[in-house]
């Protein structure tokens, strides 16, 4: 067998690959002064192009084609210590191999390859044999290897199931295997295992690796996320055969798909599942920056198999991709209405966000609207009742009582210790929390606030999104700050998403806001101009319940102001953040109301009027209470059409109010409908879309020139008539002249069946990678892949019915299918042979045993097992948290599930055996496995073979089963004697334990077992 | 092997891993690679006594007599010159600044200023160097904690300890070659695996957690029933199945030596986490607490037990240091818990003649502010997090003992003198070890990642 390495360094290739070889050696060693960074770039010497190569330098040329005398680049490479290349400081050598090597290289006239990866595929070779096959056999041949000889049936049916359900055959289906013809029973079970179910739960690991799906959002406080929906989409497009181009489109961009289904925008989540941080005094933008670049550097590697996050700082050492394509890739992804923070306080899923309604919500939810929209219209065609209008004119104008609906009414001119008393009567005061002033400028005098400290009003309503309401005070501010929090009901800005309503100045602009989640679930209308400094100014806001823009008012000194829509898109709760009362001056890690006035707190629980509100604004100190007693200042300057304005927002006008209770119940079904619903964090696009900066240094505060999205300017072009969006992106990957994206795929699949790849590095197909060891087998697969419409079940049954996948070894590692199994499968199979496995598509993930305490000594969260069910599922299922993942399955090299990953490690450790010994999982599969045997009329040397044949697929000689004999004899004699120690043994795990059969039998069966789950045979293909 | 490039054998490595030949084990075993320090070594191991939070450098070792004087008083805006604050106090109408509640004194001949918080950690000050001018770019707890552990903010990056694994190997390969010891029963700000996790490294190099109780490392107790005789007759049998299977794949082999380097763990762990062997003197020397397993001074016990033992690399973890308020009464608490543990074990390796090769560190993530968040009252206040300047001190392994490096201003807000960056601590951790920490590399995704990034400077003051 050809050691790898030197295979990768090429030493035993033909002579026409010196150029590959040599370019190589100059990307590993001097590209990091003389390769694409051009702010990192050395005497202005590049190396990476052969244009700079040949260009006259400061002291020469560092290559003169054919000529290695006359190339500085030789003669450096082989100085002394003063002008040596690479210069001792940088720690770098060439050996003299490779000096030897750059200049034949040189002498041969120096050309310059392109890399492969970059370059179209390669023409498919036409064979009459699988060319696959063809392909190794030609591979081998180069190192003087033949091909072995196939497996046995059984073997390459072991093979077969674990590669593509990731189950091992059962006994039946061994004997069915054997006795079938042979011609066509390969074709068969292929075909049988490719339909089965578990095909696609077991494809989706190694995608969900990629994906970094996680139960979890990652960071500290690492809360639960239900992304779930996403997994199981994963499952179902791998089972449905969904082509591998739409399995990329869909993920990349099926929200923009015409007619998107909601499967299509579920896809998007891929998107989304990056860590995300909620730590208190977090800078939202740099978070916020943070995913944006994983989402560039998933689609980097995932897809592509490019080493993009390299570009984020600074141009490419190696590759041909300057920080600006990184930014410029940035931009597709970079127009989602997101926060940098999830909440705290609350658990609203970030946006963008989908419902996900069951069907019959679905159409519960589409008739309520309709009823909505049918109440509005019916609301504003109701005519006016003139005597109801009189009755009530004439009443109004000597009433007495306040005015309806008032429920908060602060005046601020004197304090009651530190109370702010409520003039509507029967209900609480304000509060004063901490030091103010008062101030003389206004009637009756108001406060002046520190930004730190606040006032609260208790007891004032919960107003909902379907509540209807006005609020007005007086406010006078000191200075314009960026953003000062005037008046809002809620807990917190970005720890609660603001969660709530709030009034703001930003830059001196008056906004109001009604908030789920901010700012991709919410609505604010902002003032288009600012109020004015050192000025009292009356600011009042109506809202009429229908939680949109068109429904809020913002009036300034009781004129009706102009605003912009800032936002306009609420769907779920305002409430529910243990948000506390009405407050006004300071919140919770936010820009208070510093050295800001206020005076005047009314608050109603009905929309007011026009009329009304001018009226509100008008009054000086005598509050509406006393200032409504007072006809002669109400009526002033009132026309018959306030009188009638005034009327109809008033519940006196018993027509319309019936119509709008009816509205406001209708709004109230709808809502709590829509609050009940799950939804899951997809991509959405904003309609304007973000501008994007190239960042320096990567660094979210430093942005520097704006850029637009492109795709990377080493990849052929887009098609010019493609969306600029990430739906033209994505379309571009499946381009048929695109050159990485069918061979990334081909070689996951391969990597897939053979647990090595095509490629030595799967995560970086560039130039540092280490690349194809037979680029025609890959080029051919690729393009017959395309050629299939990307057919991926068809790819996979293609190679596993080759000679190559038949073989007992291959002197090619990638070429070997022989490892031990995967995390999940090791698992999984235990469950499965010993029949505790549950299987059930989908779902919510599930938590088995763990160790008692791993959680709790991280967060002090509590890790709480299932009880039933959960502990028996595929572990596909299992709860991933991200910061204290499942142990068993990290120590078995199982992706941790950070960032994307595309390959995993396959480690042998002590504390693998330890797992397969002592995880009571297995102790347990172990104990129901042994009593399935047991319960079988069987003689003693059956069972062995039996079990024996059932964990490895194939039959023990007498070797294997004198040794499990003996193992079963001195366990069954040791716990006859210590049945204590048997009951011990036997009680592990929550499965029922078979009460009829001998304990120290049944323990000593579960001992031979348990030992036989750490066996060679058991954990690996053959 | 020595007229070979070590840096090229690492990457041949680094190669055959990616291809999927199998890396077995944290011991010597049929490892590939047995590196070579690249200078004489100061130290062979390294205990970390992390102090997860931040704490509060103003309290404990870098006293600032100005700030009492100036209490009350807004930050002036000549210290903060502009540097971001967290979105914590961020949006506080004032800084006030607010001296400490604690008084300090000079101790030992080298006339270190230390708290009266910290009175066992006083008595051993000619043993320490203590480093007052340490600086990281990160505010937040999770990117902070990370960055120190693994060199880089993101996650993703193999941890100090899996470098350490890379580079050195394993002295006994009976026991792991990174342990990490967690204080129980710890409330404040969460830790999490990939502070000890190998990133992209192969996963024997991981850091194993130790804990309290029956099962120091994850799944190390046979079943009930199982008894270790019974344990090894298995391991007999497995043996045979496993000579029979070699015939079809010699992996089989490798595969039993790991299963009884399992069962040789299931003597040797226990062995360690028993105490039962220690000295009344030595459990007085750590304090009451020792006898409790699991707490901070049992954990440093055990830590000297590991490192006696040939662990490369010990990490505590003890959390809550995180005082945004209530900090008089909290940073007491965390004092009481882990000054004298933490003297201890430096006096009882010192005593053992271990000191000298086994450095010691302790320190958190970053510092806290001069000015209070929130407001300061007649009896406590509150400080955030800061990054710019904070504390640690560092004792044994080839560091100069009996010193302070580093200065702050008047403040403690900004550094006045030789600034010490974590990519600093890093090299020079690496540095004591006999690795420049420059050609420790490993190639992923076609790079030479280094625990330093392309940072880092060993501070030559430092060393001994």
């Amino acid at each position: 067998m050809i050691p790898l390495p030197l295979l990768i360094l090429g030493l035993l290739a033909p002579q026409e690959d010196l150029a590959p070889k040599a370019y190589a050696i100059l990307a590993d060693r001097c590209f990091p002064c003389h390769g694409p960074d051009a702010n990192t770039r050395k005497a202005g010497l590049r190396l990476d192009e052969r244009a700079g190569a040949l260009a006259m330098g400061k002291r020469g040329v560092a290559i003169t084609p054919g000529e290695s005398l006359h190339s500085l680049l030789i003669a450096r490479i082989g100085a002394g210590p003063e002008d040596v290349m690479p210069p001792p400081s940088s720690k770098l050598v060439l050996s003299v191999e490779e000096q030897q090597l750059l200049r034949e290289w040189v002498d041969a006239g120096a050309e310059y390859p392109r890399h492969w990866a970059f370059d179209a595929l390669l023409p498919p070779r036409n064979e009459s044999r699988e060319v696959i096959d063809v392909l190794v056999e030609e591979s081998l041949a180069l190192g003087g290897h033949k091909p072995a000889d196939p497996v046995s049936p059984t073997a390459w049916l072991r093979r077969a199931s674990l590669v593509l359900t990731g189950l091992p055959p059962t006994l039946e289906e061994l004997d069915q295997f054997e006795a079938a013809d042979p011609k066509t029973r390969k074709a068969t079970a292929t075909d049988r295992l490719l339909a089965s179910p578990r095909f696609g739960e077991h494809l989706a690991a190694p995608w969900l690796d990629a994906a970094r799906y996680a139960d979890t959002y990652g960071y500290q406080s690492d809360v639960y996320r239900a992304v779930w929906p996403y997994r199981d989409w994963v499952i179902g497009a791998f089972n449905r055969n969904l082509p591998y181009d739409s399995f990329i489109v869909d993920q990349l961009a099926g929200d923009l798909l015409p007619n998107a289904t909601r499967d299509q925008v579920v896809a998007t989540a891929f998107n989304r599942l990056h860590r995300q941080t909620n730590e208190g005094g977090s800078v939202e933008e740099e978070f916020r920056s943070e995913y944006v670049a994983d989402r560039v550097n998933t689609f980097g590697t995932a897809i592509l198999g490019l080493t993009m996050t390299c570009s984020r700082c600074h141009d490419h050492k190696y590759d041909p991709i300057p920080q600006e394509d990184y930014y410029s890739m940035a931009a597709f992804f970079d127009n989602i209405d997101e926060s940098g923070l999830y909440s705290h306080f609350t658990n609203a899923v970030p946006t963008p966000a989908l419902d996900l309604p069951t069907d019959d919500q679905a159409q519960r939810i589409e008739q309520l609207r309709e009823v909505c929209a049918q109440l509005t219209l019916e609301l504003d065609d109701l005519t006016l009742d003139p005597s109801l209008l009189a009755a009530w004119r004439a009443e109004q104008e000597q009433a007495s009582a306040p005015p309806k609906g008032l429920v908060g009414s602060y005046l601020m001119d004197e304090r009651e210790g530190a109370a702010l008393r409520n003039q509507v009567q029967g209900k609480l005061a304000g509060a004063i929390n901490g030091p103010v002033n008062w101030v003389k400028d206004r009637p009756g005098g108001g406060l002046r606030l520190t930004g730190d400290h606040s006032l609260s009003f208790v007891g004032n309503p919960a107003f909902r999104r379907w509540d209807p309401m006005t609020l007005g005070l007086w406010i006078a501010p000191s200075e314009h700050m960026e953003r000062a929090v005037i008046l809002h009901r809620s807990r917190a800005w970005h720890d609660s998403g603001s969660r709530g309503l709030q009034l703001l100045l930003e830059e001196g602009k008056p906004s109001f806001s009604l908030i789920h989640f901010w700012p991709g679930n919410a609505v604010r209308v902002r003032a288009t101009k600012p109020v004015t400094v050192g000025e009292w100014t009356h600011i009042a806001i109506t809202h009429d319940g229908s939680g949109r823009a068109a429904g809020l008012k913002m009036y300034i000194n009781g004129a009706l102001t102009e605003c912009e829509v800032v936002r306009d898109h609420l769907t779920r709760t305002i409430v529910g953040s243990g948000e506390g009362h009405l407050t006004i001056g300071e919140r919770f890690r936010d820009r208070g109301f510093r050295d800001g006035s206020v005076d005047d707190l009314h608050v109603f629980d009905r929309e007011l009027s026009a009329p009304e509100v001018v009226f509100m604004a008008r009054l000086d100190d005598q509050g509406l209470i006393t200032g409504w007693k007072d006809p002669e200042v109400r009526n002033a300057d009132w026309t018959e059409a306030s009188w009638v304005a005034a009327f109809e927002a008033s519940p006196a006008d018993t027509v319309r109010e019936a119509k709008r209770k009816q509205l406001y119940a209708a709004r109230k079904e709808l809502a709590d409908l829509v609050d009940s619903l799950p939804s899951l964090m997809v991509m959405a696009e904003m309609p304007t879309p973000r501008t994007t900066h190239i960042l320096d240094r990567g660094a979210y505060d430093q942005p520097g020139r704006q850029v637009q999205p492109k795709v990377l300017s080493c990849l052929p072009p887009m098609d010019p008539s493609a969306p600029t969006s990430r739906l033209g992106l994505a379309r571009w990957l499946v381009q048929p002249d695109h050159p990485l994206t069918s061979r990334v795929a081909v070689d996951r699949f391969w990597r897939l069946l053979f647990g090595r790849g095509l490629v030595g590095t799967p995560e970086n197909f560039g130039v540092q990678g280490i690349g194809p060891w037979n680029q025609e087998l890959l080029d051919t697969l690729a393009f017959e892949f395309q050629a299939s419409g990307w057919n991926v079940k068809q790819l996979l049954k293609r190679i596993v019915l080759s000679e190559t996948f038949a073989a007992q070894s291959c002197a090619i590692r990638g070429a070997d299918p022989r490892r031990r199994l995967s995390a999940e499968a090791l698992r999984d199979q235990a469950l499965f042979h010993s029949g505790l496995m549950v299987e059930k598509l989908g779902g919510p993930s599930v938590k088995p045993y763990q160790p008692a305490g791993l959680w709790k000594e991280k967060s002090g969260q509590v890790y709480t097992a299932d009880t039933g069910v959960g502990l028996y599922r595929r572990s596909l299922y299992t709860y991933w948290k991200l910061t204290s993942p499942p142990p068993s399955m990290l120590l078995l090299d199982a992706a941790k599930r950070d960032d994307c990953s595309v390959q995993r490690p396959e480690t042998s450790t002590p504390l693998q055996a330890l797992v397969f010994w002592n995880d009571p999982q297995y102790v347990e599969a172990s104990r129901v496995l042994a009593s399935v045997i047991l319960n079988q009329e069987l003689s003693q040397p059956e069972r062995i073979e039996r079990i024996f044949r059932k964990l490895t697929s194939r039959r023990p000689n007498p070797a294997e089963s004198q040794a499990i004999a003996g193992l079963l004899q001195q366990a069954q004699t040791d716990y006859a004697a210590d049945l204590d120690a048997a009951q011990a043994l036997l009680a592990v795990g929550a499965s029922e334990l078979n009460a009829d059969l001998d304990p120290a039998a049944l323990a000593g069966w579960t001992v031979v077992i348990s030992t036989l789950f750490s066996h060679h045979g058991v954990i690996s293909l053959p | 092997m020595k007229h070979l490039d070590r840096r090229a054998l690492l990457r041949g490595t680094g190669a055959a891993i990616g291809a999927g030949l199998m890396a077995s084990s944290w011991g010597q075993g049929n490892q590939l690679i047995r590196p070579t320090p690249h200078h004489l070594a100061k130290a062979k191991r390294v205990v970390w006594l992390f102090q997860s939070g931040g704490p509060s450098q103003l309290e404990l070792l870098d006293h600032k007599p100005l700030l009492k004087e100036r209490q009350g008083e807004d930050l002036p805006p000549s210290v903060r010159q502009g540097q971001r604050l967290t979105a914590m106090s961020g949006n506080q109408a004032t800084l006030p600044l607010v001296g400490s509640a604690y008084s300090f004194a000079r101790y030992g001949q080298s006339g270190a200023e230390i708290s009266e918080l910290l009175p066992h950690t006083a008595r051993i000050a000619d043993r320490l160097c203590i480093v007052r001018s340490m600086h990281t770019e990160a505010i937040n707890h999770d990117p902070a904690v990370t960055f120190m552990q693994t060199g880089s903010q993101i996650a993703g990056r193999p941890s100090i300890g899996s470098w350490l694994s890379l580079g050195l190997g394993s002295n006994n390969p009976d026991l792991p070659t990174s342990c990490v010891l967690i204080s129980k029963n710890k409330g404040g700000q969460p830790i999490y695996s990939r502070l000890w996790g190998s990133g992209f490294l192969p996963s024997k190099h991981q850091g194993i957690p130790l804990r309290a109780g029956k099962d120091p490392i994850l799944y190390l107790s046979n079943p009930p029933g199982v008894s270790r005789e019974q344990r090894k007759r298995a391991l007999d049998a497995l043996a045979q199945l496993h000579t029979e299977e070699a015939r079809r794949n010699p992996l089989a082999l490798e595969r039993q030596e790991q299963a009884e380097l399992a069962w040789r763990l299931q003597a040797s762990v226990p062995e360690v986490a028993d105490l039962s062997d220690e000295s009344e003197e030595t459990f007085e020397l750590y304090g009451k607490d020792s006898r409790d397993p699991g707490t901070y001074a049992a954990n440093c016990l055990m830590a000297r037990r590991l490192l006696e033992r040939g662990v490369r690399f010990v990490q505590l973890f003890h959390k809550d240091w995180d005082q945004h308020g209530s900090l008089v009464g909290n940073i007491r608490r965390q004092c009481r818990e882990t000054d004298q543990g933490s003297a201890a074990l430096v006096q009882d390796l010192a005593r053992r003649g271990m000191l000298e090769d086994t450095l010691v560190i302790w320190g958190g993530e970053f510092g806290r502010t001069a000015y209070s968040q929130g407001p300061i009252t007649a009896t406590d206040y509150g400080r955030d997090h800061h990054g710019r300047c904070f504390s640690l001190w560092m004792a044994g392994g080839g560091i100069r003992p009996g010193m302070t490096y580093g200065e702050s201003d008047p403040f403690g807000y900004n550094i006045v003198r030789d600034p010490m960056h974590v990519h600093d601590l890093q090299a020079l951790i690496l540095h004591l070890l006999g690795i420049d920490h420059e050609r420790l590399t490993y190639k992923y995704q076609g790079r030479h990642f280094r625990l330093t990034d392309v940072f880092g400077r060993v501070p030559r003051a430092l060393l001994g």
